[in-house]
């Protein structure tokens, strides 16, 4: 059933819902949200040569337990090469998934409400460099009020980390772009550390507190490098994001740059209504890192917990934080392995269990309720592992049920196997999103951001 | 129930009018419209001389952070407008009705009456039906679920999301507004960023 009244609906619900980690909790405030079975995973997945046709897809997984087609890939759409296929989101009505490539700098909009068990290429926007000024690498597709915010991680000067924003209409036609601070342009925001390198790569938003918080990762020298190759040149290495840059949600503009040195990638934001912080982790330096509001009103950095032996390069990739903010998924790449971290004192996080799902493992998307979590294996083309050790999965979308204590395997499926390429970032669909009720989604339950 | 933050005070201080750009997002849609004294019209004569905050709305709509707080909102906006003679009748708010059904001229005139504050202008418009509405929904990504019961008969109540536009005397769209960032102080400064950027044309333009 659709929940009627999309606004009030989310906040009755969020006092009911169990307070686990969901990835629903992961996306924009701004964005309508999935509280019940969802139907569909979308997985935005990277051709691999030798596998399939090679291209680039966006693979529709059907994952509710009551369809005939559970656990199956139901459908898939070929993008007519390799794009560097990595992050997608959705709009703000979720209507549309975009999905972007970092090498081609192109930008798929799906659209998934026509029929969301097979999505249909809306529109391709290939001039995203040109229009943005030179902006590379198009990596975060994050929803604004009526508008899609996507955060770039290089240019087409150097092909560095320098690097900067876009915003476009839901309908893909381009708004303004802005490029991140940097020492030769502050653009008026205060430097408080050692850097303002203007690198970029995930953005998240506070609007409570009229926040807008970036991280940095590296260009596309080094993103597109052989990974064992980059971690010999001593150079190459020396070129990856140290900062975290608050900004005025409102006017776009850059407040402050923060020092979190070694690559802060994902960033995840707590939704209690004074719970003004975000997390977000290292992936050179293997620490988590709390970007807080003081007393003062003064927004800090503070590396708060160790993730791993960072000598052994865990490489800590996606998080996902809890609808009640006490709880942190950790994906560590390298090791494939997921890390439950307790954040109840988010100055102190303290690793409470871990699991093995794979020879390597990059994102986790959860269900609302928690009790259904997702893993995709992929990073990046040129740096994911090409072997795998006795009894490792090395390309796959796993499920995986979650009890609070225990996770037990659901289904597991080999995208190499399947002819597929490499899996990475997933995005839930349902049929209850659009009104259309079906026997595959009984219990399909919408609702809409929270008021903060 | 937890309350959209557009019913309570501002969490942070509201930027200053002018001191940020509302870069264009593109032209806002005409349509064929039905005012509330029953007078046809266009939805472009309501759009185009002065900033314009536009919302869609239905009068019969219950959900408190839904269009009671577009309501809300544009009634607080109205009452920031009014309080300064230099902004009073320098702008317009338009609430358009997505049920013609229920919504017609006579409804939507007493639905203003309650909050419209003197002679300010605030216009209350519907349509003759889905024919010409859905075209304008549709243009200003205004989607509407309408609700159905099992004999799918249907049941007078819709679901959608919240969408309220800024539109410029170019008529361009220059904010949308939802839920969780709708606010009378950041709308009503947003206003005064446009009134400040026209007086800045017309000085330019006139040499002053």
């Amino acid at each position: 059933m659709i929940i009627k009244g999309f606004f009030s609906a989310l906040i009755a619900l969020a006092v009911l819902v169990q307070p686990t980690s969901a990835d629903e909790t992961c996306m924009s405030p701004y964005m309508a949200k999935i509280v019940g079975q969802e139907d569909y995973v979308y997985i935005w997945t990277l051709g691999l040569e030798g596998v399939g046709n090679g291209e680039d897809k966006l693979v529709t997984v059907d994952v509710n337990p009551d369809s005939e087609t559970y656990a199956q890939v139901i459908h898939s759409i070929s993008m007519g090469g390799r794009h560097e296929a990595h992050h997608s989101g959705l709009t703000d009505d979720r209507r549309y998934l975009w999905a972007s490539g970092l090498d081609t700098s192109k930008i798929f909009i799906f659209d998934v409400h026509t029929d969301p068990a097979a999505p249909k290429l809306h529109r391709t926007i290939d001039d995203f460099v040109e229009k943005t000024g030179g902006v590379v690498g198009p990596h975060t597709n994050y929803a604004l009020p009526g508008r899609m915010l996507i955060t770039g991680l290089s240019n087409n000067r150097d092909h560095g980390g320098r690097t900067g924003m876009a915003e476009y209409t839901n309908g893909g036609d381009f708004i303004t772009s802005v490029w991140m601070p940097t020492d030769d342009n502050l653009q008026g925001a205060e430097k408080s550390g050692n850097f303002a390198d203007g690198y970029g790569y995930d953005a998240r938003a506070l609007p409570r507190r009229n926040v807008l918080v970036t991280s940095s990762f590296t260009g596309w020298n080094n993103y597109m490098m052989n990974l064992g190759k980059m971690m010999g040149d001593a150079e190459a290495m020396k070129r990856f994001g140290n900062t975290v840059v608050i900004w005025d949600l409102h006017t776009r503009k850059p407040k402050k740059v923060l020092d979190v040195p070694g690559a802060p990638l994902e960033i995840r934001c707590a939704w209690g209504s004074r719970s003004n912080y975000c997390f977000t982790t290292t992936a050179l330096t293997s620490k988590v890192w709390l970007i807080y509001e003081d007393e003062a009103g003064e927004w800090q950095a503070k590396a708060v917990a160790d993730i791993g032996d960072a000598s052994k390069i865990p490489l800590p990739v996606d998080i996902s934080i809890s609808a009640d903010d006490n709880h942190l998924w950790i994906n560590t790449w390298n090791d494939g392995l997921t890390r439950l971290y307790d954040i109840s004192d988010p100055f102190a996080p303290t690793q409470i269990m871990e699991e093995q799902i794979g020879e390597q493992v990059n994102m986790v998307s959860q269900s609302w309720d928690g009790e259904r979590l997702y893993y995709t294996s992929s990073l990046l083309a040129n740096w994911d592992k090409t072997t795998a050790s006795e009894g490792n999965d090395l390309q796959y979308f796993k499920l995986y049920k979650w009890d609070g204590k225990t996770m037990t395997p659901e289904f597991n499926l080999d995208f190499v196997e399947l002819g597929l390429g490499a899996p990475h970032q997933m995005r839930f669909g349902a049929h209850a999103l659009y009104g259309g009720m079906t026997a595959q989604s009984p219990s399909g339950l919408i609702t809409a951001p929270p008021a903060h | 129930m937890v309350l959209a933050p557009g019913y309570a005070p501002l969490s942070f201080t509201a930027p200053e009018p002018g001191s940020y750009a509302l870069p264009a997002m593109g032209s806002a849609a005409d349509g064929a419209v039905i005012d509330s004294e029953g007078n046809s019209a266009k939805l472009h004569d309501f759009l185009g001389d002065k900033p314009t905050v536009l919302s869609f709305i239905f009068t019969t709509c219950d959900d408190v952070n839904g269009c009671p707080l577009a309501t809300y909102v544009m009634r607080s906006v109205q009452d920031a407008l009014r309080a300064d003679p230099a902004t009073a009748d320098k702008a317009r708010l338009v609430s358009f009705s997505f049920d013609p059904v229920f919504d017609t001229p006579d409804v939507i005139d007493a639905y203003g009456s309650q909050f419209r504050a003197g002679d300010f202008d605030w216009q209350f418009l519907t349509t003759e039906g889905a024919t010409t509405l859905d075209p304008i929904l549709n243009a200003y990504g205004q989607w509407v679920i309408r609700d159905y019961d099992e004999n799918g008969e249907y049941m007078g109540t819709m679901s959608h999301i919240l969408r309220v536009f800024l539109i410029d005397e170019s008529r361009q769209i220059r904010n949308i507004y939802s839920t969780s960032f709708l606010h009378a102080d950041t709308v009503a400064n947003d206003v005064r960023s446009l009134l400040m950027e026209a007086t800045a044309a017309t000085s330019a333009d006139t040499g002053s």
